[in-house]
């Protein structure tokens, strides 16, 4: 870093230049695996961009910046962080390009270089109010009509019957997605297993989308890692695993239905809370009912009301969020109640949204709507893990069981997973990339909240925030650099008519260049594959459609493209906004802090000023 | 602020498999894992620098969690390994031999990873759907109704290990003894969910491996004032106690206890204890066991009461003992104890093993716990022979799962790659076009995958022996070095599994010598041949997938980044 940087185009480009060498290891078919070892000497693996990027830990300003805005990117959509690295670096280069043509007047350096960046600027801030403007409608003339829907019947009906032919098309989308993520080897695999998950969680007279949220959000207490088996032996089981084992002796008979309470707090009552003092001894005479004794008696003989009042109300099942006491765990034994302990917030909280009771804190307070039904409760052995498991009577959940050799492995897959849940709930719910902050609050606080939704019938506050869609939900293209290529020809087209009314002819230049940056997305993808046309000369459109249909690599979403667009143009415009990097050094150190701000706000004060 | 430190940039390495310092680390781990394998597998000693305590082992388990390695790369491929271990307990060895040569065949040779990768992965389909199959050559179906198949089975797993120092009796004897425990605590009749019971190993050191035994029942520590001529009516009652009975104040909560100096706290519990002694006096308990601590005094009024009491249990021996009695625990103090809480035990003696005093608890009926007792001269080999036992009881679990087993002695990895290669062969256009490969590249991919598989079978012959091959039913055969050209039927006898006895009309090859494909025909079963080893068929399936996975994985890593914060 230079001391005092007046930055240059070259600066940025150089650090762009760099991530994009990175990705490409992992990009398109031909791409592999990157390992990383965490500084707790774990191993994982991974082809997530975003996954890769982050682990690292840049030290260049304006790199740190841009993994900023690609993690921001994938956490909305799930999908294109690699991608946007690509377009990104093929951005920048095409707008240094066509400022340095630009500004070719001879000068002194500096006020060439400055020239350069300020028509640089203009450049991308231009490109910026066109994808804000138009892309939307160029996709939805030029590239939609080409692709398919995705519907959610597709799910449903035919994942029941089992066929795996007729929802082909999520399918499809699915796996081409797990190709990018997890390598060629399971990924027909992985997105048998995901079809099958959803239409498991699949619930009548429910949009879609709500039943990819739920999945979405309950995700870790819907999965089990298991390692040391092959990745095959993932599965979905029947029912809600719980990740702990019984505390006491499971039940013995497989009767049905069995009768479930969940506890926040300790079964055992506290007869001294924190600050309270116990005066053993009154005065110093002896009372009978002074006597330590009588204390802890009467904490044991309300512990079997307790227990009695349980019973009565048929309970056998207890999920405690806490550790309960030995007495508790004997007297529940001799009650024939089995107790599980210690189990997650996350579990409980979906539990009780499953079942539709909520949990008690205060068992004096033990009502029937407490008490929820389950159609069975029984440990299963999971490796090395003997869990807990169990179905409610009115729905029929569905667990995941994650297999593979390693722990890294299992943790690339549940993100894959995650992630591609997360691409079809926005391939499903197109929604524009300024709503996407706000939807994911609303997101939180519904996650908190469901512990008190009674039913799932609700409707929960997230779907109010629906934007008009710009382009039908579920569309879907064919992968391998198809959108790229329409949307390049669609922009190209777009240019030419706009060129011919001269007063627009601004956003002729601005269409063009982004339509020459789409095409690098195809080129590397089919760059180990000789077959495909080199695209330094212009060939018909027919013709690359032709290959890419020829390869078959899947589907991709349009609506997440889309995003994926609008986020790297938001990227690029913030990039160069940005024009010195002031190295400061603290007190103690000699090490430089960044001015320039990762978010968005601080970025643009700093262009300014 | 003065803590604060700079985060170091990460450490990239690219193309891992192209880096010489990754593949000498890959070879070298090959060769030690490669020596260890097998019977006649050489041992290793593990020690490390700060004088720690010394290792003899040549278990993967032992070894490969002990060996440790800077590079990621290596450790991927070790924890995929021993993953594998703690799920099966077998066959460690072998995946890692597999895996390790294939990645190492597959460098070797011009294929191109991404192709190596769909080929493997196509192939190792090929052989799991092979080895469930009915006419598969190397399975063997075990019958339950005869112990012979399950002491092979138990004795394979046991004389694998070299590291436990066994004679041909004395393993014979160990494996006859895992098949007996493992037996019984399978529960014969009880309807309903089936849970088995378990298996207690008590360990005794500085004793012949041939008094090694098996009992029904549980052994618990010896209680103090107990005297063997003590007879006492049978069955007798129990009570198990899970809180402490040590006149401890019992958790009120989080708040303050002040006591008047006046007041005896410790008497008033005392007191209350006894009560408690009182009633299960009354009601004609005989043994009185605790997880935890008893107080002394309420030690001394059981014992005068003719009472036997056992306390400190640990959490361990709780699960077993409430299974063996049927009491349930205990762990209220002021309230009079439930008859139903009480269970009982049908007998107990004293019972001798060198310096260890101990007391048999047996069943009342029927019950599917027992305690096996490993004998063995001196503390490393015990320790080695009791990870065997484990090893050996899960493996014949396994089974019943799948009642299959394979056959061993390198039988099976020669059996599989001469299928697969015959099998391979048809279809080779539709096949390569299929994995988006040419049929060059296809074929190069089998014969790469083949050759890895016998060389986990070639693992096994350490002492300068060649392995050959029969080109009847695809058998692995050995040939010690010294052996004579023209005298070779003789010295071959049966073939490493000893399924298959040598014949005129057979015909051999050596193994690295390439032969025409053929499809190997299953042995004709006659049931007076017995296989001498076999492999469990569970463990070595998911060895089988879970290398392949590895390889595979290993191939497909093209970037490295270490954090080195």
């Amino acid at each position: 870093m230079p001391p005092l940087g007046h930055l240059h185009m070259e600066h940025v480009l150089q650090a762009v230049g760099v991530l994009e060498a990175v990705i490409l290891r992992s990009f398109g078919p031909e791409g592999g695996q990157v390992l990383f070892t965490r500084d707790t000497g774990q191993v994982l693996l991974s082809r997530s961009g975003t996954r890769i990027l982050t682990a690292l830990h840049l030290e260049h300003p304006f790199a740190r910046m841009v993994v900023e805005c690609v993690w921001k990117h994938s956490s909305a959509t799930g999908d294109g962080s690699k991608t946007f690295i690509l377009l990104l670096a093929s951005l920048l280069r095409l707008i240094h390009a066509a400022a340095s043509k630009g500004s070719n007047v001879s000068h002194s350096y500096s006020s060439t270089k400055a020239a350069e960046a300020a028509t640089a600027r203009h450049l991308a801030d231009k490109l910026l109010a066109f994808g804000l403007k138009e892309l939307d409608e160029l996709i939805a003339t030029g590239v939609v009509p080409y692709g398919g829907c995705i519907s959610w019947e597709d799910f449903t009906v035919e994942a029941q019957t089992s066929s795996l032919t007729n929802n082909l098309c999520v399918q499809k989308l699915l796996r081409s997605f797990f190709h990018t993520r997890c390598g060629y080897t399971h990924c027909d695999f992985s997105s048998h297993l995901t079809c099958e998950l959803l239409s498991h969680w699949n619930f009548k007279n429910q949009l879609p989308s709500f039943s990819l949220q739920l999945v979405s959000d309950y995700f870790p207490a819907l999965h089990t890692p298991v390692s040391g088996f092959p990745v095959r032996s993932s599965r979905l089981i029947e029912g809600q695993v719980i990740h702990r084992d019984f505390a006491t002796p499971p039940l013995k008979t497989d009767h049905q239905p069995v009768k479930a309470v969940v506890l926040t707090g300790s079964l055992q009552p506290t007869l001294l809370s924190t600050g309270d003092v116990l005066e053993l001894g009154y005065r110093g005479r002896m009372k009978e009912e002074r006597s330590i004794l009588h204390f802890s008696s009467w904490m044991e003989s309300s512990l079997q009301g307790v227990i009695a009042k349980l019973q009565t109300l048929g309970v056998c099942v207890l999920l405690s969020a806490v550790k309960q006491s030995a007495a508790v765990l004997a007297l529940a034994t001799q009650a024939e109640m089995c107790l599980v302990e210690c189990v997650s917030e996350d579990e409980l909280s979906l539990f009780s949204q499953l079942s539709g009771t909520t949990p008690i804190w205060d068992c004096s307070m033990i009502e029937s709507e407490h008490v929820a039904t389950l159609a069975f409760c029984r440990p299963i052995q999971l490796g090395a893990h003997r869990y807990k498991k169990h179905t409610s009577i009115t729905i029929k959940p569905c667990s995941l069981i994650i297999c593979a050799p390693g722990e890294g492995q299992i943790e690339q897959y549940a993100c894959a997973l995650q992630d591609a849940i997360r691409m079809l709930l926005r391939t499903w719910e197109p929604m524009l990339a300024a709503a996407t902050t706000t939807s994911k609050s609303t997101l939180q606080s519904h996650k908190g909240a469901s512990l008190h939704t009674d039913s799932l019938t609700e409707q929960t506050p997230y779907r109010s925030i629906a934007i008009q869609p710009i382009q039908k939900p579920g569309c879907v293209l064919s992968a391998g650099g198809l959108f790229e290529l329409l949307l390049h020809y669609a922009l190209l087209q777009h240019g030419h008519s706009c060129s011919v009314s001269p007063d627009l002819n601004i956003d002729a230049s601005v269409s063009q260049l982004l339509a020459n940056a789409l095409l690098s997305v195809p080129q590397k993808i089919y760059s180990h594959s000789p077959k495909f046309p080199n695209d330094s000369h212009p060939f018909s459109l027919g013709d690359k459609l032709s290959k890419v249909s020829e390869l078959d690599l899947g589907l991709e979403s349009v609506s997440c493209k889309y995003q994926l667009l609008l986020a790297v143009l938001q990227c690029v415009a913030s990039l160069l906004k940005v024009d010195a990097v002031l190295p400061t050094h603290t007190a103690l150190h000699t090490q430089s802090r960044r001015l320039a701000r990762t978010s968005w706000e601080d970025t643009e004060d700093e262009g300014e000023g | 602020m003065s803590r604060l430190s700079k985060k170091s940039p990460s450490v990239c390495t690219d193309m891992p498999l192209d880096n010489t310092d990754i593949c000498s680390k890959l070879h070298l781990l090959k060769q030690i894992l490669t020596s260890c394998f097998g019977p006649t597998g050489r041992l290793k000693q593990v020690h490390n620098n700060i004088g720690g305590h010394v290792v003899t082992t040549s278990a993967s388990s032992v070894l490969l969690s002990s060996v440790s390695s800077s590079q990621p790369f290596i450790n991927l491929i070790k924890t995929s390994i021993l993953n594998h271990v703690s799920r099966f307990s077998d066959c460690g060895l072998f995946a890692a031999i597999l895996c390790l040569s294939l990645i190492e065949q597959i460098k070797k040779s011009a294929l191109k990873e991404s192709v190596a990768i769909r080929v493997n992965n196509y192939l190792l389909a090929l052989c799991t759907s092979y080895l469930q199959r009915e006419d598969c050559g190397c399975r063997v179906k075990l019958d339950f109704c005869s112990t012979q198949n399950l002491i092979t089975l138990a004795r394979s797993v046991i004389s694998s290990k070299p590291a436990c120092v066994l004679t041909e009796p004395e393993t014979f004897h160990i494996s006859k003894l895992a098949v007996q425990a493992f037996l019984l605590t399978v529960p014969c009749s009880s309807p309903g969910i089936v849970s088995f019971g378990r298996i207690v190993t008590v360990p005794v050191e500085g004793h012949s491996v041939l008094s090694s035994e098996v009992l029904p029942g549980l052994l618990v520590e010896m209680p103090d004032g107990l005297s063997e001529e003590d007879k006492l009516l049978n069955p007798l009652s129990v009570v198990l106690f899970s809180a402490s009975l040590a006149g401890d104040i019992s958790e009120l909560g989080d708040g303050v206890i002040e006591a008047h100096p006046d007041v005896d706290t410790d008497s008033q519990i005392l007191g209350q204890l006894l009560e408690l002694g009182r009633q299960v006096i009354n009601d004609e308990v005989k043994l009185f066991m605790c997880q935890k601590v008893i107080h002394p005094v309420l030690q001394q009024y059981l014992r005068s009461h003719g009472v036997i009491v056992v306390e400190r249990l640990g959490i361990a021996l709780m699960e077993p003992l409430t299974q063996l009695t049927g009491a349930q625990p205990v762990a209220t103090l002021h309230t009079t104890i439930p008859p139903k809480t009480y269970g009982k035990v049908r007998d107990l003696c004293i019972k001798h093993f060198g310096s260890k005093t101990m007391l048999h608890l047996f069943p009342l009926g029927e019950s599917a716990i027992c305690t096996m007792i490993l004998c063995h001269r001196n503390q490393t080999m015990l320790n080695e022979l009791k990870v065997v036992c484990q090893t050996a009881e899960h493996v014949l679990r396994l089974t019943l799962r799948e009642p299959f087993a394979l056959v061993g002695g390198g039988c099976t990895e020669i059996n599989l790659a001469a299928y697969v290669r015959h099998k391979s062969k048809s279809e080779v256009p539709e096949t390569a076009s299929v994995l988006m490969c040419s049929q060059t590249e296809y074929l190069l991919g089998v014969e790469l995958f083949c050759c890895a598989l016998e060389s986990a079978a070639r693992a096994l012959e350490h002492d300068g022996g060649s392995s050959l091959i029969d080109l009847t039913h695809a058998h692995r055969w050995m040939l010690p070095a010294d052996a004579i050209k023209e005298t070779m039927e003789e010295s071959l006898g049966f073939c490493g599994c000893g399924l298959v006895q040598s014949s005129p009309s057979k015909k051999w090859i050596y193994l690295s010598t390439k032969y025409s494909d053929f499809c190997p025909s299953s042995v004709f079963r006659d049931t007076r041949v017995q296989p001498r080893v076999l492999d469990s068929f569970t463990a070595k399936l998911s060895a089988l997938q879970v290398a392949v996975e590895t390889a595979n994985l290993a191939l497909d890593v093209k970037y490295i980044i270490q954090d080195m914060n």
